[in-house]
């Protein structure tokens, strides 16, 4: 009797009068909710789309119209410096492959204290949280990036307190913890290489999805301990992500199985086990990563699979989401191939979230961890 | 000292030859053979806990190796490291809370000592910091760099010792070992004490003219029932045989003996009569980080009949079984695989066995435990209350520090 509501016809009556609001209510927003995050994952996995290669045609046109320029430009209009430099600064952390988003933030927050002309902690304090905000509204879509920020502040208003009687030592012992976080981050993706080893025992077979910086280097090391195994990979449409893994994995003499997306339920039954990456771990001890986790996950769990997760413990977020649509819409183009009538819709959400009950174990740098452990750390994070 | 290095090598033997049953038993005869290490080792006066670590590692590592399946060992060494750990952790705290105050009138000399590169830090600071390093990493500890903060309790206590009397030096050592004695001596009386705790829930659990399943012999289990039969509860008790020990035997007469109403039943009709049954309770051998349960071969069927018809399924397990690590794949590696003599007699069947030369091909498995995952398990009563098996990383978090966990 209770049946969901139609509410596609409820949408399609009023479509035209909120758009407009939307766009000057948020100037800093990115145009057509694209989502920033996903579109520079897709450039480090060298994904060419058709608007990829417009772009590159007007670049060599002469006329630069890149994406990326348009919020900077109406961000001149607010005339703020402070946030203009905060931007550019993460997008040029943000370019370089290796490195992890929330690394770039604290970078870019780094650069803003190396650049602040504040002489109390309180006033640093202050400009940090905004360029933070300016950041995070940005892109709302990146776990990372936001997790980072708010992991950087809370270290910066705690240090605060360590009675410091000279700003200027406080602000370099600053400079240098958010240098050596970036060290941190390569350790802790050997240190989460190291805990995963045993996982991997002889003769087994692993599902992977998604290109996870982290879930490669577990599968690296695995085979410098001359470990005998082999790996399915989906095919990851839209990034061609299993493509990618599959040429990396072969360079290491991995036998490599390239699977369609929807294959997977079919070559579960000769998987032992499946490992994914995490775009973010929220506070129920679930993750949210690329389009198609949470299939893999209920296929695994329906066939008693464990569902091993890789994530650093600086994603951890401070995030419930109730059900799939309750995180903030993060699209992005996806490419047929062929002509799409105008007429039909397309799910361009590039995410999911996976329930931690369809989760077995996470390793992170802090150790390995139950999906009931998550809340636990986070609280103590805050508290 | 030779005389403890002959009481390890004896006790190693013991372990090897598995000459000592039940991981309570272990338990205490190891703790009591770590606390004579202790008490013989000799401490340098500057880094006493470290020496005292060292010590305690060394033969811990010997006893893990001798027998690798008996994870109260392991258990034990741990919760000792973390002993001497903590006590060292208070101690410094109360060290420097007394030495802040001669710190006001001596500034320039203790300012000379802590020339170390350290800028001069209140001792709540350095309490936090080695507070930290007691607790496993976090996500507050990320940014702050753990390794740094560690050695700055240890060089600025013992930059700061030098400064005071040495009589104050000399008393902070022996009463760092003492304080550790103690300690060793409340970990004993708590093995000791682990069935009495636990058989003190009983009654919360047990209710009036409920049926019971339970599976082989476990003291703990015996103790549990018979605390609920002394509180004046009427219940019936279903036991499991398992086979091939048939330990389910002994548990049926001494439960008889205490006047409870018994049934024996085979491992076979486990499935069978578990419809009929309201709560099934078994001892476990070791308890695993992740929640999951090695116990009694024949455990796991129990569990998966339990699920299957939704009856709790409630393991006792002392705190001494509580094992920091995670199973990777406890069914082989985690067990053990004893004498097919137990199944088979050698007379009838040594024509057909294999023995390796190749005239029979007739092998036996008897495997001793078997491997409950997590999500089976309904509930765990140990000697500090009821917990949820996805609340187990908490216990661990108190009672083992994350530097012991490979030794």
């Amino acid at each position: 009797m209770w049946r969901r509501t139609p509410s596609f016809i409820l949408d399609r009556t009023s479509t035209s009068p909120p758009m407009a609001a939307d766009t000057t209510r948020a100037p800093i927003q990115n145009p057509d909710s694209i989502s920033a995050y996903y579109q520079t994952r897709a450039a480090h996995h060298g994904v060419i789309t058709s608007e990829w290669l417009s772009q590159a045609q007007a670049a060599v046109g002469g006329v630069s119209d890149s994406g990326d320029e348009h919020p900077v430009s109406s961000l001149t209009e607010l005339g703020n410096e402070k946030s203009f430099n905060v931007i550019e600064e993460f997008n040029s952390w943000r370019k370089q492959p290796d490195l992890a988003e929330a690394v770039a933030a604290i970078r870019a927050l780094a650069a803003v204290i190396r650049a602040s002309e504040a002489t109390t902690m309180m006033e640093l304090e202050i400009e940090l949280t905004k360029a933070s905000d300016t950041l995070k509204s940005w892109d709302t879509t990146s776990i990372s990036l936001t997790a980072g920020c708010d992991l950087f502040i809370r270290y910066v208003t705690r240090t605060s307190a360590l009675e410091y009687e000279d700003f200027n030592s406080a602000k370099s012992r600053l400079l240098e913890r958010a240098e050596k976080f970036g060290e941190i981050s390569c350790k802790a993706r050997r240190i989460i290489a190291m805990l995963s080893q045993d996982f991997i025992f002889d003769g087994c077979t692993i599902l992977v999805h998604g290109l996870s910086r982290v879930v490669l280097e577990i599968l690296k090391t695995a085979a410098q301990n001359n470990k005998l195994f082999r790996v399915l990979c989906t095919e990851g449409r839209p990034d061609g992500t299993g493509v990618l893994l599959s040429s990396e994995l072969s360079k290491l003499d991995i036998p490599v199985k390239l699977l369609l997306d929807s294959a997977v339920a079919y070559s579960m039954d000769e998987v032992d086990m499946v490992f994914v990456g995490a775009d973010g771990v929220v506070e129920s001890g679930g993750i949210i990563n690329m389009m198609g986790t949470y299939q893999i996950a209920l296929v695994a769990h329906s066939m008693n699979k464990p569902v091993y997760v890789a994530a650093e413990s600086y994603k951890f977020a401070r995030l419930y989401p109730l059900d799939q649509k309750d995180m903030a819409p993060a699209l992005r183009p996806i490419e047929f191939g062929l002509k799409i009538p105008t007429k039909v819709e397309v799910e361009r959400s590039a995410r999911d979230y996976t329930p931690p009950q369809y989760l077995t174990l996470l390793f992170t740098d802090l150790g390995v961890l139950s999906p009931s452990v998550v809340s636990d750390e986070l609280i103590q994070l805050y508290l | 000292m030779p005389d403890v290095q002959s009481m390890v090598a004896e006790f190693v033997n013991k372990l090897r030859k598995r000459k000592i049953e039940g991981s309570q038993a272990t338990a205490k005869c190891t703790v009591e053979l770590l606390r004579s290490v202790i008490s013989h080792q000799r401490v340098p006066h500057a880094n006493q806990a470290a020496a005292l670590i060292d010590a305690v590692k060394a033969v811990g590592q010997q006893l893990v190796a001798a027998n690798p399946v008996e994870l109260a060992v392991g258990n034990v060494v741990r919760r000792v490291l973390h002993i001497i750990r903590e006590e060292d952790l208070s101690l410094t705290t109360a060290a420097m809370a007394g030495l802040d105050l001669l710190d006001a009138s001596d500034d320039d000399d203790i300012d000379n000592c802590k020339g170390i590169g350290y800028p001069a830090m209140s001792a709540a600071v350095v309490a936090a910091a080695a507070r930290s390093t007691l607790r496993p990493p976090s996500l507050q500890t990320l940014l702050e760099g753990t390794p740094e903060s560690a050695t700055v309790p240890y060089t600025s206590s013992s930059g700061a010792d030098s400064e005071s009397k040495t009589a104050d030096k000399s008393s902070l050592t022996r009463k760092l070992k003492h304080d550790v004695i103690e300690g060793v001596n409340q970990l004993i009386q708590e093995i000791s004490g682990c069935h009495e705790q636990i058989a003190e829930q009983a009654i919360e659990h047990i209710h009036q003219n409920e049926v019971i399943l339970t599976l082989g012999s476990s003291r703990t289990v015996l103790e549990f029932l018979c605390a609920a039969k002394e509180k004046k509860r009427s219940f019936r008790v279903f036991v499991a045989e398992g086979a091939p020990r048939y330990q389910g035997h002994l548990l049926a007469k001494e439960l008889v003996a205490r006047g409870l109403q018994t049934t024996v039943i085979t491992d076979s009709a486990v499935f069978a009569m578990i419809s009929r049954v309201n709560m099934v309770i078994i001892g476990a051998h070791a308890v695993m980080a992740n929640g999951g349960v090695i116990g009694p071969v024949g455990v796991n069927m129990a569990a998966l009949a339990a699920k299957k018809h939704a009856v709790p399924f409630v393991v006792l397990a002392g705190s001494h079984k509580l094992c920091p690590l995670y199973p990777h794949n406890p069914e082989v590696l985690l067990n053990e695989l004893r004498s097919p003599s137990e199944l088979l007699d050698f007379g009838e069947f040594s024509d057909c066995l294999d023995f390796g030369a190749g005239s029979g091909s007739l092998q036996v498995v008897n495997p001793t435990f078997d491997y409950v995952p997590p999500n089976l398990v309904s509930l765990f009563i140990t000697d500090t209350g009821g917990h949820n098996p996805s609340y187990m990383y908490r216990l661990i978090a108190d009672y083992y520090s994350a530097d012991d966990l490979v030794m």
